[in-house]
């Protein structure tokens, strides 16, 4: 009995937390570990998704379809734009997606998704709502490649249309063109819309391809003006591909218009 | 020796060595072609894209003797001029960057990691363009009626472009010379 009473004040602490221990256990056994889960739960509740997951699919799809349509709806905007920008022309042309860009970074293309197939022709120009973009320099069966106006090669003959004051227009490589003027002291202000003139022998008269931004009339050897484009060509989506014969031997002589009554002899871009 | 040749030779066309490398390499060169046109978002910069076959040429000539890069740049600037247009010519412009990079090799300084070669792209973009500016400023010198913009300007947009090439094609080089090189490193121990 007194072994017995030592042995007791001896391990009774280690004897009650191994009871413990053990009956905790069966506790837990008998519920199935109930509580563990209720504490995973717990812990992992920052983790754990905030809705059911035939919700969250639910959710998604629906929003899949609303950014669908808005999606829909801007593309039909834009072609609807395009449609009634078509409607504004005289002649038929094609329409065309734009598909690519320059192949390098010191010219200014833009690949079409139309080639010779659907009748497209180097030398037909290229237009987009805002104006003249550029003209076709190469086709193949289904695409084309079209030269914008930006380009530094580019040249296109333009008046003001206000004062039909005559100029030339020449790319600057980054989506900027500016316009040289034949005349020292051009009738010019900022704001004037510019044309094709019908000098042009690449391009169809009255085409509008900007407004004037800033003049620079103490520019050498000819005052010059920068103009804003006004087709975004950096964003262009689709375009309009207009059958044109570009005359481009200089020895025919272009006759000048009744509109066009002051005519600069050089004026042969 | 002989066995070897045997085998090889009596394998199906398709699956010799030689035509499954050519095959890849084919592909390589059209896969590059084909970025060319593209603008994906984060390859442009300034209206710039990276330019793809400097980068495979250099990835190219970087292990190859000086003719080897300089037919690869010829048949390379060849392409790129189909894509865009032959006049001034862009072949001029990757021989000269085969060339260099073939010579480059050969000094001790510079090894054979990506960081190197993202370096050498950056010189050789540079080199690159300024060749092509070179031939659009002879041209503007030397024919009467050269539609290109004054020297002033060509040369102003030659540090725009190189700059924005330069980086831009540097940037990619690992993503196209890291496949590359491994393809051919495992072909050459192969055959």
């Amino acid at each position: 009995m007194f072994a017995l009473r030592r042995w007791w004040t001896r391990h009774a602490l280690t004897t009650g937390m191994v009871a413990l221990a053990v009956s905790s256990a069966w506790v837990l056994r008998a519920n199935d570990g109930a509580l563990l889960y209720e504490a995973y739960h717990w812990v992992t509740r920052p983790l754990q998704p905030g809705m059911s997951r035939e919700q969250q699919f639910e959710n998604s799809y629906i929003l899949e379809l609303q950014q669908r349509i808005v999606e829909l709806e801007n593309q039909n905007q834009a072609l609807q734009d395009l449609s009634a920008y078509e409607n504004t022309l005289p002649g038929d042309g094609v329409r065309a997606a734009v598909i690519g860009r320059g192949a390098d970074h010191w010219w200014q293309h833009i690949v079409l998704n139309r080639g010779s197939r659907q009748g497209v022709a180097p030398g037909h120009v290229v237009t987009a709502p805002g104006g003249v973009v550029g003209r076709v320099v190469a086709v193949s069966a289904n695409t084309s490649r079209a030269l914008l106006v930006s380009d530094p090669t580019s040249r296109v003959g333009a008046k003001v249309s206000r004062s039909r004051v005559m100029g030339v227009v020449r790319g600057q490589s980054n989506n900027r063109v500016v316009m040289e003027f034949f005349e020292k002291l051009p009738d010019a202000k900022a704001g004037d819309v510019v044309v094709t003139s019908s000098y042009s022998r690449l391009y169809p008269r009255d085409v509008p391809i900007g407004r004037i931004e800033s003049l620079d009339l103490t520019k050498s050897p000819a005052p010059e003006a920068t103009i804003q484009l006004s087709s975004p060509l950096p964003i262009l989506e689709w375009v309009i591909i207009h059958p044109f014969e570009p005359l481009e031997s200089v020895d025919i002589p272009t006759l000048p218009t009744s509109e066009d009554q002051v005519a600069p002899s050089e004026a042969r871009p | 020796m002989t066995p070897v040749v045997r085998t090889t030779s009596r394998l199906p066309l398709f699956k010799r060595p030689w035509v499954i490398n050519s095959v890849v390499t084919v592909a390589s060169v059209l896969f590059c072609l084909l970025l060319l046109p593209t603008r994906l978002p984060g390859m442009e910069l300034l209206g710039v894209s990276p330019h793809w076959l400097l980068i495979w040429v250099v990835a190219w000539s970087v292990k190859r003797s000086q003719w080897q890069a300089a037919i690869a740049g010829l048949v390379l600037g060849l392409l790129q001029d189909a894509m865009t247009s032959p006049h001034p010519t862009h072949t001029l412009s990757l021989i000269v960057v085969g060339v260099l990079t073939a010579r480059l090799q050969k000094q001790r300084y510079l090894q054979e990691d990506i960081v190197s070669v993202a370096l050498i792209v950056f010189a050789m973009a540079v080199v690159a363009e300024t060749v092509l500016a070179l031939q659009i400023s002879l041209d503007q010198l030397l024919a009467a009626e050269s539609l290109y913009p004054p020297l002033t300007k060509i040369w102003l947009y030659h540090q725009q472009v190189a700059l924005s090439s330069a980086i831009l094609s540097s940037l990619w080089a690992p993503a196209l010379y890291y496949p590359l090189n491994r393809w051919w490193d495992r072909y050459s121990t192969e055959g």
